[in-house]
């Protein structure tokens, strides 16, 4: 009895550690595990911001029009408004997200990733503003080969 | 995780990539193993976050990816770290140029 206390103790002093290094952190696989398995766009922004309104202007979205490799396609994204949040969806996958960025006052909004496409599809960045208001961009393209079969 | 972090006019461009197969549910499914795929990864620089991104399988095979901030001077410490699926973690560190 008296180690496993000690073991329990251990595991609470490690985790009060970690917290100062998380801060304002939000990891939005535990906090909103829905938007992870939503099929469709429309689904997984409701799902993470409560809406699916967006207004599509104030944020830059480049990719490729014709992604000849689906294992690696670059997507680039910025934008200037003051933001909480930035999240990537596409409809070429079985599942929506791509994934998800808290913001805080250093950050600046200017991303680029690699993401696998299965086909085909559409690509959403959606910034949810200090205002409330989710700000998207939006890019169809063709994918030649698709890259989730390994 | 290899890590270029450079600053120009008081924003810093961090260009990094993690080393993991990002193996998708349907792949696994496919080669009979389990799907496995980083699902967070943080920076941090003198403490304070400067990238906080939860990701879904969907990221390329080691994934590359850039970000920026502001805040920072040369010569500060980066250090990111990534965590996976099955709860495996590494943390990396570089100096800001």
């Amino acid at each position: 009895m008296e180690r496993r206390k000690f073991l329990g103790f251990g595991i609470f002093a490690a985790a009060a550690a970690l917290v100062p290094g998380t801060l304002s952190a939000e990891d939005y696989r535990k906090t909103k595990p829905a938007v992870w398995a939503a099929h469709t766009i429309e689904d997984a922004i409701a799902k993470m911001y409560g809406t699916s309104t967006t207004i599509e202007q104030g944020v830059t979205l480049t990719a490729p029009d014709v992604a000849a490799n689906g294992g690696a396609v670059p997507v680039d994204f910025s934008s200037d408004i003051a933001a909480k949040s930035v999240a990537v969806f596409q409809s070429s996958n079985p599942e929506a997200a791509v994934c998800a960025m808290t913001l805080n006052e250093n950050s600046v909004i200017d991303f680029s990733i690699k993401m696998k496409l299965k086909q085909s599809g559409t690509i959403v960045v959606v910034v949810e503003g200090k205002d409330g208001k989710l700000y998207s961009a939006k890019k169809t393209l063709s994918v030649a080969l698709g890259g989730c079969e390994g | 995780m290899e890590i270029k972090a450079k600053l120009k006019d008081g924003i810093t461009t961090v260009k990094a990539m993690a080393k993991h197969p990002m193996l998708t549910y349907d792949t696994a499914k496919k080669q009979g193993v389990e799907a496995n795929f980083i699902t967070h990864i943080t920076a941090t620089v003198n403490d304070k976050v400067v990238l906080d991104m939860s990701t879904s399988q969907f990221l390329s095979k080691n994934p590359i990816f850039k970000f920026s901030f502001k805040g920072a001077a040369a010569g500060d410490k980066i250090v990111m770290t990534w965590v996976d699926l099955l709860g495996a973690t590494e943390t990396s560190e570089s100096v800001i140029k």
